[in-house]
This record gives structure tokens, sequence and C-alpha cells, in this order.
């Protein structure tokens, strides 16, 4: 006898078809937009799910969502070029483009800043994570947030070199806005990293759940990162004018002496040929956080393989631990990529990420690249010399009898 | 009708696996909590009414001490890939060890393990205007684990033929050091736990740096032992310890010591007596609690 009677079959079909329909319209729903919390730095501090909760809590009240942001004025943004910027794509009343975040940044820098876009994953370098608080290309010292002038002079040319690309095309009142988007998504992602560092620092007594006061979270947690960026203006590196009556061809002997001695010790990293081929397997600090997070896992499974017996109590903190390394897995699964290293730059191309311009490349020198292993050579090189190693940097590209003796700029593939 | 039924089996799977994103589920806000919320944020600044917390602080000042050792088994330190500069890093096949457990074989004493006061009332004295140094030689931090107190000038120098660069997580002190030379640096806020230095130019070489404001901080020596002097006396102190391998969150070294309330989160509390020299005596740390 078939075990399938057909009206049985066409009972099951039915069902089937139903839960089809049922699944795919899960599928098509659209919720609101919301912020992702920082699962992978609360992870870390081990939160529970009510102190995760919490955290979501505040940062609402502070903030806001994507479609509705709010600016406290401690946060010194503009909320009315904020909203220009948030919620959905769409035109206002009189025709004016509204969503502008969503429509040209989110796809990579995510809704939450995160660097977690649908197209992140496939971009070398990855876009940049705001939440952090840390910026690359600026014209502020190292510990310095960037100025407006700075994000928006990103917003015009893009990164070369990255999947960054220029806005030039947007209205200088749509960047302005998209500027402001970027430093809230900042603010917003740094105040989230200090609440749930904060659970940490908190006294016994009060009982895992952190102050709900003004007093606490506004001025202690938020005020603080806000003031940063708001300080940003006065913090301009002085640069001060290159040497009048230089001799270019001395110049760049003597910036050519720099680089490869041990006073600046470009060599170390960018390599012998400038080809960025010296110290190559370093990560920059949003890479390298992932990188220790995943040592760390890896090192408690050894232990935990290796480790065996003991009283109760220790079987069951390990049981605990390996549960803690189960579910970090699978955060860092979804909230993270794959660690990438950071290669020094190819000097020969003639791409500069941060800006060509002479004085772009004495910020870079002067104040290293926050974020990344390119250190500072303030204090250590002076200005003048500081000079010598730009006019060393920007005759690279046309250095064609270096050492290959080739009569075309040297890229790395006449090396590799 | 077999066939129908696969197929529509199949697509239901595959519906269901579409919807489902590996990414792990997070907490939603309670809206009505953050509506709250805002309303108090929205009310000025002070004029909230603010519970004055009555600081309770005695006279005169004391110390604390006691040594750390360890009881498991700490094998043998791994050899670090020292694969630059080797004419001055390995230098006469000299091999560079990982420090990150340096238990002394005689005294059993754990070294590098760090403790703090979390909150004091009082400071004794004024922070130091000499430098401390903190240098560098043969591509190894000569300090594994090096405090200040903010403010505190410190020389960071570099006693090798070659260039290093000294990065301080967390800061954005990151400086190039010429060969032979030293630059200033003057932390100027705390770190909370101890924070990592490294080299970018050779990245085996690291080392944890830890500034607090008031300068009780104390990192325990080889043999194990720790001192911190001048504490406020007649009131409750809690201290914070660390270990760079400890299991516990940030490092934190939890230890089973119900007599100092010793919790989990690595703190544990006690009370001076003007004058008093208190001694902890040996705090044993068991393997358990060396993780990674």
């Amino acid at each position: 006898m078939n075990r399938f009677s057909p009206a049985g079959s066409r009972f099951l079909l039915g069902a089937l078809v139903a839960a089809l329909a049922l699944v795919s319209a899960g599928c098509g729903r659209t919720p609101p937009a919301s912020f992702r919390l920082n699962l992978v730095e609360s992870t870390k501090q081990r939160l529970t799910r009510e102190q995760e909760q919490q955290v979501s809590t505040v940062l609402l009240a502070m903030f806001g969502t994507p479609d509705d942001p709010h600016a406290l004025p401690e946060t010194g943004l503009d909320e009315a070029k904020l909203r220009l910027a948030a919620g959905p794509v769409r035109s206002d009343i009189v025709g004016r483009k509204n969503g502008l975040y969503r429509e040209h940044c989110a796809h990579c820098h995510g809704i939450t800043g995160d660097a977690l876009g649908p197209t992140a994953a496939f971009l070398n370098p990855y876009p940049r994570d705001y939440r952090p608080g840390v910026f690359k290309f600026k014209s502020t010292e190292r510990a310095d947030k960037p100025t407006h002038a700075d994000l928006t002079r990103i917003l015009r040319n893009g990164i070369p070199g990255t999947s960054m690309p220029s806005f030039a095309l947007l209205s200088a009142a749509q960047i302005d806005a998209l500027v402001e988007y970027v430093k809230y998504l900042s603010i917003r992602g740094e105040t989230e990293l200090g609440l749930m560092r904060a659970f940490f620092e908190l006294d016994d007594d009060a009982q895992g759940k952190l102050p709900e006061s003004r007093e606490f979270l506004v001025d202690e947690m938020l005020a603080p990162v806000a003031e940063k960026w708001k300080a940003a203006a006065a913090a301009q590196i002085a640069v001060p004018e290159m040497p009048a009556g230089l001799d270019l061809a001395a110049s760049i002997a003597k910036g050519k002496e720099l680089f490869y001695g041990d006073k600046a010790n470009c060599v170390k990293c960018h390599g012998p040929t400038a080809l960025g081929d010296g110290q190559a397997n370093d990560y920059d600090d949003w890479n390298k956080a992932i990188v220790e997070i995943r040592k760390e896992l890896n090192g408690t499974l050894e232990n935990a393989a290796k480790a065996s017996g003991g009283t109760a109590e220790e079987a069951a903190d390990r049981r605990q631990q390996l549960a803690w390394v189960d579910r970090f897995q699978g955060v860092l699964e979804g909230d993270s990529l794959r660690p990438r290293t950071i290669p020094p730059r190819n000097l020969r191309t003639g791409v500069y990420r941060g800006g060509r311009r002479p004085v772009d490349l004495y910020y870079r020198i002067h104040a290293g690249i926050n974020g990344a292993p390119m250190p500072a050579a303030k204090g250590t090189v002076s200005p003048e010399d500081i000079w010598h190693i730009v006019n060393y940097i920007r005759s690279l590209p046309y250095d064609f009898d270096g050492e290959l003796g080739v009569d075309r700029p040297m890229v790395a593939r006449d090396r590799f | 009708m077999m066939r129908l039924l696969a197929v529509s089996s199949i697509a239901c799977l595959l519906a269901l696996a579409g919807c489902g994103r590996s990414r792990v589920s997070v907490p939603v806000p309670d809206k009505e909590a953050a509506d709250r919320l805002r309303a108090t944020f929205a009310v000025a600044a002070g004029a909230a009414a603010t519970a004055g917390v009555e600081q309770v602080s005695g006279t005169g000042w004391a110390t604390l001490k006691g040594r750390f050792t360890f009881a498991g088994t700490p094998g043998q330190p791994k050899s670090l890939v020292v694969d630059k500069d080797t004419e001055v890093c390995s230098k006469g096949g000299m091999k560079l060890l990982d420090r990150s457990l340096l238990v002394d074989p005689s005294s059993k004493g754990l070294a590098n393990v760090v403790v703090f006061a979390r909150k004091t009332s009082r400071v004794k004295n004024p922070v130091g205007d000499s430098p401390l140094v903190f240098d560098q030689k043969n591509c190894e931090f000569l300090s594994p684990v090096f405090a200040a107190r903010v403010g505190q000038p410190i020389d960071v120098r570099n006693s090798d033929p070659i260039g290093h660069n000294t990065n301080i997580a967390g800061t954005s002190f990151n400086q190039l050091i010429p060969a032979n030379q030293g630059t200033a640096y003057k932390p100027d806020a705390e770190t909370g736990m101890p924070t990592m230095v490294t080299c970018n130019i050779h990245p085996w070489m690291k080392a944890y740096a830890v500034f607090r404001k008031d300068g009780y901080v104390a990192v325990s020596a080889g043999d194990g032992s720790f001192t911190i002097s001048d504490l406020p006396a007649g009131e409750p102190l809690e201290f914070q310890v660390w270990h760079e391998r400890s299991s516990g969150p940030n490092g934190a070294l939890g230890l089973d010591k119900p007599e100092l309330k010793w919790t989990p989160k690595g703190r544990f509390q006690i009370r001076l007596e003007a004058d008093e020299v208190k001694d902890l005596g040996t705090i044993e740390v068991p393997g358990s609690a060396i993780g990674t």
C-alpha cells in the first residue's frame, strides 16, 4: 500500500504551500531601520542581556533612531542637518532629497556606521567603522578628531586607492549634512563603547546597572566625546612654510637620507625600494581588535582542551568560559569581518589616500596616522626635515632610474 | 504529486535559509524607559537634585604590601619569532622569550601583577617632575609592565642602535624613537586597566602601561612582592588587581579570598589605620586563574 494517500499528500502540499507563503511574507516585510548594538564590545565586556538592553535604551534616549535622529545640545550637532541625512531616501515637500546617508553611505558604512554594510566584506580596504571615533586623514594632531573641513574634503575628493568615491556632485549643503551625520554616528558609537566599558568600572553595590542620572549619562559619558569634536578646529597642526629658496634637488637628497636613516626610519616599513614591502604583517587598530579577540578565544579553547578534573566549581567555570567562547564566535561571524593586515603605502605610485597636496603629506609624517601603525615623527624630526622627506616622497613616482634602472615608474609588480 | 511536494519542500527550505542570516540577535530598547530618560536629559544641568555622597575620610597614611605566588605549573616560555633587524634583535644567537607569565622558580613569586587603588579621597605626594625611564634594548621593552602617574614626565628611550616606535594603545601616543635617543611623554589620562604598548616595526615587542592619577599603583617584582605606600588611612579602600594572562574580564585577577571580599572582577577591599603597614602575606594565584 502506498504510504502517501492522494488525500494525505494533497494536505501536506497545501500545508507546505501555506508555509512557503508565510515564510516569504516574513522575508518581504521591512521593519523600520534600527541601530545595531556593538555586540563585539558587549560580548567582550561579558555584558548580560539586561545590561545590553540598558545600553540600547540609553542610546535610544540620547540619539533616537536612524529614521528619527535626536541630538542633545551637548553634542553640538545641528539636528536640521541630521534630518536631511537620516531616514529612508525620499523627497520632501519642496522636492529636496532626504535620506542622503542611506542613499550614498549606508551600503558600505552600515546604518549604524559600524562598517558592516552589505558591500563592506567585498572591499579592500574595508570601509571605516566610525564607532571608535578614530579617523586617519586629518589636519589635527594624532589624538584629536578631524575638523569639519577635513571630513568635507574626504567626501569631496574621495580616498584615492580605496573604494571611497568622490561625492563632489552633491551640493555643499548635502555634503555638510552628511559630515554632520558621520559625526553623529561617531559620537553615538563612541558613547556606546564608553557605556559598555563603564559596566566593568561599576562598584559592586551598583548591581550591574549603570546609574541613569543626567550627570552620569550626559555629563560623564556623552559630553567628553562631544567635547573632543568641538575642540578639533583648535587642534590643527601648525605647519611652518617650506623653507624659502629651497634647492629642490638638495632637499630631495636630504629627504632620501632621512628616509633610509635611523632617525625617521621610513625604510623599515615602506621598504628599501619604497614599494611598501618592509614590515607588512601588522594590523590597523580596527582589525587588531578582532585579531586579539580571536587569539583570546583560541587560547581559552586550547586551555580548556588541556584542563581536566579539578573541583566541580572549576569545571563549572570552564563550562561558562566555553559558553562565552561559543557565543563570541557566533557574534564574530555576523558582526565582524575577517581581519586583514595593513600594508604600508607603496610610495612609488603617486596615490596618496589622505590627499596629495604637500601639506597632506606633512600632516601624515608629523602626526602619524591615527589607528594605523604609522608613527608620528614630530618631536624627533624637525619641521624642516619633515619638508625634506615630503619632497623626497613626492619625487619617488618619478624616480625612473631607481634600483631597477627602468624607464617608467617602479611599481610593486616589478619586485614581486 | 510527489515531485510537487519535493519541489515545494525545497523552496520552503531555501526561503527559510534566505531569511536566516546568521547574526546574533540584539535586545530591543525599552521605548518607554527611553522617553523617560530623554525627559531627564532635558532638565538643565545641575538642576537635578544631586544626592551628595558623603566622602568618609580619615587622617594619616598607611602602607599595603603582599606577595603573589603562582600555584600552577608555568611551563616553558615560548620563544618569540624575531624576523626583523636580526643583527641587533638576535645578536649572537640571543633568543627573546615570551614574558607574559614570569614565575620565580625558587620562591614561586609571580611577577608583573598590577595592583592599584580604584578611588582615593586624598593623595599625599605631588606628581614628581623627574622623568621615569621607559627603555627598550635588544628589541625588547625593559619594563614588561610599566606604571606611572598621570602628569608624570616619562622619558621613552631607545637604547638600541636601530630605530623603534612606541605605540601606547588607547592614548594616541605613537612616536618614532630614533636610535639611542628618547622622547618625552606625559600621560594625560588614566588608562583604567593596563593598556598594551607595542612597536610596529618589530611586532613581537610588547609591554603594558598603567597610568593612575593618584599614583597608588604597584607592579609585583620578580619575587612577586609589591608595596604601595602613603595610602590614605581611615577610609575604605578598594583595589583592582590585574595580570596579563588572567582569565577574568579585561585581565582582572579574580581570586577566592572571602576575607578580603575578593570579587571575580579582581577587586578586594581593605581599610587601613594611620601608620599601619598592612602585610597581606602570600597571595596564592591558582593555575586556573591564568587563562590564555
